[in-house]
């Protein structure tokens, strides 16, 4: 289109510059950024009411947007005074509830984006029947969603998002309402899938195991923001403050005193430090935005530090959690969660004692 | 209905016999009485009847007068409802008012509201000498109808949109390649498809069921329908063949009734129990991703302002011409200024309005309050879905509901006529089995509101059956049983087609005056007469107005 002398497979698959949306008076995204790679997973991740499923639906077209650009496959298909509808625009979505139309069964539910390219009803049920089959779920090809479980609806959901044969898919919490090991299942299957068809993927969710699992890119979204993004080791390795540490897994503070920086270098961006914590004296990985001598607030992750050790500390609480136990102790710098393989070795009451192995210094 | 298991199991017990006895009274005797009378007198008189040209030819006008009001006000309805909840047309809160406005009133005041603003000597002909013709005769009868009808489509057409058609089913096909018109073709009408034959049912037995539009407008015309014919019938009714002829044609109402409603309501109920796995949705969210751009929202402004010289034209100017016809002195006089008067009024209040006034708010109090609790019996019953017993119950109250006025009215009076003829009471027993199945859906309604678990949290809280039911039950229920009380009230009040057959000298409702007054050829008082009806109507509508406003 307008770019018509750059390769478009070379393009990013979707381009969002300064994005706004809005409902009636108020803009819920202002100002929004994001680029999506050529078969790229980037994963939305944010609590409820972050505007992550809004940043979807526009990039979908199913809402217009009030200020930037959206461009898909480096084609524009959004902008104040433009807005071409979603079957003009190279994407395909996958629903939180799956979104099955009652009246067509899982074959003609698959084929239905097939024949909207025009191809004839017995070579799009073959091409269905294709999918169906790739997705192990071919013996349901004739049922209908009311006949399906909810895993089955949306592998059938799935299904249909891969016929349409988009550049980029739009996932919105496609695993919301299913549960435990079905929830894994379908994660993998997305991104065999994904990986086959070399689609990028643009997928929200509050779940956070999920994002780091699934995603080549994690995106941190608050309040209609991207407040960090980075690969998913680097947003929970280094997250830019409290909520986002909260936000990518598990995070203890406390408070320390950073007394000074030892010699030799300590691995992925942390340096050997002294610290003073609760008024003892500890050297251990530290990294962060500010290093600089003084009072600091520590993240600690459940398995950055240890049972046993120089630190005192007092045992509040015992989760056993099969694999691995966490355990909340209670010490003079603040609680701290410390997650520890097999069951539990302490019991609450005990002052095992701790060790700190790293951390990261948050902003203040 | 969880809610409603413990007083289920309390009613099995104690009130199934009385809901069974009050079904009898009310609808049983009265129909077996009218089977009776109409098959009496053997197949020969029956079959003679029925191929008297005059009686054939009223049915076969009901017939196809009705199945086009069904198309017309369906697809008008549906188109309604497709503006209103999915194309996010601007003032779409207005055009909602706008398509309820004809609810409130009476169909006959409306088909009024015709001959005064289309008709010979009505506004168009007094300023534009043009007038609609065709207006007396199936056209107007056909026209007027729909115009009643299509706020019935649009309100179940618009509730399935909003409630069971979730927008992401729409959404996924634009996703997946389709245009608005594919989307519409293939997925929004086929999931639309039982609402719309519901419609269709609806606006069929409205139409068939129609007695004052086609008494004002096509009587003049020699046009007859079975409902106009059964009044002249009755009429007569010192002829007992006329009366046995009125018996005859009532019972082939109820026959027709039954064909149409009998196989779609088990269709229907075959669907809706298929449904119960799938998903219920966002309400009334629209679905964008039309052209969205400058050309999109033009193409909304049109669709709009379409409606709204729709709304004009077909409900506000004929509402017009009766407020006009009232406040002028006579008839042929231009409705300026310089002719108003308010002696109208003075002659309507003076004359027979206060009478009439106190005999329809009287009965319409009357049937409201008796009928809730009527409905309430039958929706605790059928509640527990699971009893048999309780279905058929519900069965027979709906075949009240669904069976024609007339036809219930002449079965009404052929059973309790000898004791109570010329009474209040034989209307209001008429009203309690006619409106029964409404105030049943309206309880149902409200039970489906209350939260499953709320009466079990209250009884696991300690409190007893009954206790929990005044103190959790009763409060979160009122708002929504007063709401069906005053919509029991409004059909009361607008009531026509049985209180024209059944109203002595002492009797007459309000409704009964205004048409009385109309066919006399006294279209200045009909008319005060008639706004004061629908302003009556208007301002006992109100609150239901707000309620809905806060319940959104």
């Amino acid at each position: 289109m307008d770019a018509a002398d750059v390769d478009d497979r070379l393009l990013p698959a979707a381009e969002l510059r300064g994005l706004a949306v809005g409902y009636g008076e108020r803009l819920v995204i202002d100002g929004l950024d994001l680029t999506v790679a050529r078969g790229e997973m980037v994963v939305l991740l944010g609590p409820s009411g972050s505007s992550k499923t809004t940043i979807l639906a526009a990039v979908a077209g199913f809402v217009p947007v009030r200020g930037g650009e959206i461009r898909i496959a480096g084609r524009t298909v959004a902008t104040p005074s433009r807005h071409d509808p979603p079957e003009r625009r190279d994407v395909a979505v996958v629903f939180q509830g799956a979104a099955l139309w009652p009246h067509l069964s899982a074959a003609d539910t698959v084929a239905y984006p097939i024949r909207r390219r025009g191809t004839g009803p017995r070579d799009a049920d073959r091409e269905a029947r294709r999918i169906l089959g790739r997705l192990g779920i071919e013996d349901l090809a004739g049922r209908r969603p009311a006949e399906l479980s909810g895993g089955e609806q949306q592998r059938v959901g799935l299904g249909r998002a891969l016929a349409r044969g988009a550049a980029l898919h739009l996932l919105d919490e496609p695993t919301a309402h299913l549960d435990g090991p079905l929830r894994d299942r379908l994660l993998d299957e997305i991104a065999a899938t994904r990986r086959e068809s070399g689609a990028a993927g643009l997928y929200a969710t509050h779940d956070t195991g999920e994002a780091l699992a699934i995603a080549d890119r994690v995106a941190l979204v608050r309040a209609g923001r991207i407040v960090q993004a980075g690969s998913p080791t680097e947003v929970y390795e280094a997250p830019i403050d409290t909520w986002a540490a909260r936000l990518t897994g598990p995070a203890s503070e406390i408070e320390a005193v950073l007394v000074g920086f030892g010699s030799g270098s300590a691995g992925f961006g942390g340096e050997l430090a002294e610290l003073d914590v609760g008024g003892v004296r500890i050297r251990s990985r530290i990294d962060g935005a500010a290093l600089g001598p003084g009072p600091a607030r520590l993240l600690i992750r459940p398995d950055w530090a240890a049972l046993g050790g120089s630190l005192p500390g007092r045992v509040g609480a015992v989760r056993f959690r099969g694999s691995h136990t966490d355990v909340d102790l209670d010490t003079p710098a603040g609680a701290v969660t410390i997650r520890r393989p097999g069951p539990p070795s302490v019991g609450v009451g005990d002052t095992p004692g701790w060790s700190l192995a790293r951390g990261r210094i948050l902003p203040t | 209905m969880a809610a409603s298991g413990r007083l289920g199991r309390m009613a099995d017990l104690r009130l199934r016999p009385l809901a069974a006895v009050l079904l009898v009274v009310l609808i049983g005797i009265p129909i077996a009485r009218l089977l009776g009378v109409a098959l009496g007198d053997g197949p020969t008189v029956v079959a003679a009847t029925l191929t008297d040209s005059r009686v054939a030819g009223a049915i076969g006008n009901s017939l196809w007068t009705a199945a086009l009001v069904a198309l017309l006000a369906t697809s008008g309805g549906t188109a309604l409802a497709l503006a209103t909840e999915r194309a996010g047309l601007p003032g779409t809160a207005w055009i909602r008012a706008g398509i309820l406005l004809p609810l409130l009133c009476p169909p006959f005041v409306t088909a009024f509201g015709w001959t005064r603003a289309y008709g010979p000597r009505g506004l168009t002909d007094q300023a534009l000498g043009i007038e609609l013709p065709g207006l007396y005769g199936p056209l107007g009868i056909v026209l007027v109808l729909a115009v009643a009808a299509a706020p019935l489509a649009w309100l179940i057409v618009a509730g399935a949109l909003a409630s069971r058609l979730e927008p992401d089913l729409e959404r996924a096909a634009r996703a997946a390649g389709a245009g608005p018109g594919t989307t519409l073709r293939t997925v929004t009408l086929p999931l639309l498809r039982p609402a719309i034959l519901s419609a269709l049912v609806v606006t069929f037995v409205f139409a068939v069921n129609a007695f004052g539009v086609p008494a004002i407008l096509g009587t003049p015309a020699g046009f007859a329908t079975i409902t106009t014919r059964m009044y002249q019938d009755l009429a007569r009714s010192a002829d007992p063949a006329a009366f046995v002829e009125a018996g005859i044609l009532a019972a082939t109402l109820v026959a027709l009734a039954l064909l149409v409603v009998g196989p779609a309501d088990a269709w229907l109920t075959g669907r809706a129990a298929a449904r119960t796995a799938e998903t219920a949705g966002g309400r009334g969210a629209r679905v964008p991703g039309g052209g969205r751009g400058a050309r999109g929202s033009r193409a909304r402004s049109i669709a709009a302002a379409g409606i709204g010289l729709g709304f004009v034209l077909l409900t506000l100017l004929p509402l017009c011409a009766v407020l006009l016809t009232a406040l002028t002195r006579a008839v042929g006089l231009a409705p300026v200024p310089g002719n108003w008067t308010l002696a109208n009024f003075g002659e309507a209040l003076d004359a027979r309005f206060g009478d009439a006034l106190a005999t329809s708010l009287l009965l319409a109090a009357a049937a409201a309050t008796i009928v809730l609790p009527l409905g309430a019996l039958l929706a605790v019953l059928a509640g527990r879905s699971r009893t048999r017993g309780g279905n058929v119950l519900r069965t027979a109250a709906t075949l009240g509901f669904a069976l024609p006025g007339s036809a219930l009215a002449v079965a009404v009076l052929l059973a309790y006529g000898g004791w109570l003829r010329d009474t209040l009471a034989i209307i209001l027993v008429a009203y309690l089995a006619k409106f029964w199945a409404l105030g049943q859906r309206q309880v149902a309604g409200s039970l489906e509101r209350l939260p499953a678990d709320a009466l079990r949290a209250a009884r696991a809280s300690g409190a007893g059956g009954w206790t929990a039911v005044r103190t959790i039950g009763a409060p979160l229920l009122r708002p929504s049983l007063l709401a069906g009380w005053i919509v029991v009230f409004l059909f009361a009040l607008h009531e026509l087609t049985m209180s024209s057959l059944l109203y002595g000298p002492r009797s007459a409702t309000l409704s009964v005056v205004v048409l009385n007054a109309q066919q006399l050829g006294d279209p200045t008082v009909s008319a005060a007469l008639a706004v004061l009806l629908v302003g009556l109507i208007a301002v006992i509508a109100l609150p239901l107005a707000f309620m809905a406003r806060a319940r959104t």
